[in-house]
């Protein structure tokens, strides 16, 4: 009779063992995980890091490329929109000025303030189960988590990850994002929610809550915008558009799909809100 | 010797196979496709190395991916050890020094890394049609790359054994 052999049974004894300290680590020490978690993050950065700074030096001689006369009219170009930036930065200040002037007459409370931070984006993790951006700028430029991720195209997301060089965005079109959003030129609250994305077409997310009243179409989407409810978004940030709305599952309210911008899919710069006084919830929340 | 110097190398290839795969992911982002490109990670750590190498190999891989993916912590460091073990159980079967048998384990670790993500991360939206055309879409080019990238991954890890003067035979083979 063949001997039989306990050994070849050390895989899974050993796996058992490793599954079941796995299991009991946590109820032990709550840190210990989120520790060693940190510090594979930590330890992954500098590559990360380093390849985003090679795809910028990559940029740079890829742009000493280009002939003398390409870049004079380039700065031409830019030269014009400076000054028409600089009118529009004018006429935005006493706005401001009269904004101010009237909330002070009204006795309003003050709006939250927020301190811009320009940050690339080193990575995109787009797929079924997660819409994610890593930006290259975390604990040493004071990223909040939490706080607003924006673009020229209007939001992108909020950051739910801080490292210390590096930070995580949860970007609008993922099913875990939600936010209070309003049509434009209408003040009713709706809510904004991301959706499991198809991969054909651009990104979508849809609107719920939407009141009866309201009327979309092709020829005249409603721009879905930020609120300032909830605190994370200043107002007036464009979400995406929505062409179609129908009654809900309440038969109350009305939904639709919202389309996202295209280029929320190729970013490369982002800029995060830090808001000057942060929201103190024992504090300020009623 | 507690640890097999191969441990170290198959390592560090599984972490160049991750970043390099990360990096096309986020190259593809803009076309909405994505590579999930783990299946090799576990082949020849499995089919090469002691069991305690293979242990130490894969517990070293699990976390470095579960650092750098957006899945909960734990789901690769604990898949992978399971997918694992079961391979170095079975691996009397599988001939190593042709890749016919690691490119095939490799799309079959592939597969279960797929259902792992999608039972671990994505149970939430089960019911979205969309969710599972993108995991349809998904499965279809990350296998299609796998035919090109597995062989070339073995070789490049047989190629690094060579390199290190390490041993370029499986471990305590076979394993009855």
């Amino acid at each position: 009779m063949a001997k039989f052999r306990l050994d070849k049974f050390k895989p899974i004894v050993a796996l058992g063992v490793f599954l079941v300290g796995w299991w009991i680590v946590p109820t032990l020490s709550k840190s210990f995980l989120p520790f060693v978690q940190l510090s594979f993050t930590e330890f992954q950065a500098p590559a990360w890091i380093v390849s985003s700074y090679l795809d910028d030096l990559e940029s740079f001689w890829a742009r000493r490329s280009h002939s003398k006369i390409e870049l004079i009219e380039a700065g031409q170009e830019l030269a014009r929109q400076k000054a028409f930036y600089q009118l529009l930065d004018q006429r935005n200040k006493s706005l401001e000025t009269e904004v101010m002037r009237l909330e002070s007459i009204l006795d309003m409370p003050s709006r939250r303030e927020f301190r811009y931070q320009v940050a690339r984006v080193i990575r995109r993790d787009l797929s079924a189960w997660w819409q994610q951006l890593v930006i290259r700028k975390g604990e040493d430029y004071g990223i909040t988590e939490g706080a607003a991720v924006i673009f020229a195209g209007g939001v992108v997301g909020r950051v739910v990850e801080v490292n210390a060089f590096t930070s995580r965005v949860e970007l609008i079109s993922s099913p875990n994002f939600r936010m209070a959003a309003s049509f434009e030129g209408d003040v009713r609250p709706v809510v904004y929610q991301g959706v499991p994305q198809s991969g054909f077409g651009g990104p979508i997310g849809e609107v719920r809550d939407a009141p009866q009243d309201l009327v979309a179409n092709t020829q005249n989407p409603l721009r879905l915008v930020s609120t300032r409810l909830g605190g994370t978004f200043p107002p007036g940030l464009m979400i995406g558009s929505v062409s179609w709305l129908e009654p809900g599952s309440t038969g109350i309210f009305q939904a639709g799909s919202v389309r996202l911008d295209k280029r929320l899919l190729s970013l490369q710069e982002v800029s995060v809100l830090i808001p000057l006084n942060p929201l103190n919830y024992d504090r300020d929340v009623p | 010797m507690f640890l097999d110097p191969r441990a170290i190398i198959l390592f560090a290839t599984n972490a160049l196979l991750l970043f390099l795969c990360l990096l096309v992911n986020s190259s593809l982002a803009p076309l909405s496709l994505y590579l999930v490109l783990l299946g090799p990670m576990l082949v020849l750590p499995a089919l090469y190395l002691n069991h305690r190498s293979f242990f130490i190999c894969i517990l070293l891989t699990g976390l470095w991916v579960d650092a750098a993916l957006p899945a909960t912590f734990g789901l690769f460091t604990c898949g992978f050890l399971v997918m694992g073990t079961l391979i170095t159980m079975a691996r009397i079967r599988f001939r190593t020094e042709h890749n016919y048998h690691p490119i095939l384990l490799a799309h079959i670790t592939n597969v279960a890394c797929l259902v792992l993500l999608t039972i671990g991360e994505g149970l939430h939206y089960i019911s979205a049609p969309a969710f599972w055309l993108q995991i349809v879409i998904t499965a279809a080019i990350s296998h299609a790359a796998l035919l090109i990238i597995a062989p070339w991954f073995f070789n490049l890890q047989r190629l690094l054994f060579e390199l290190c003067h390490v041993d370029t035979e499986p471990d305590e083979f076979p394993m009855l």
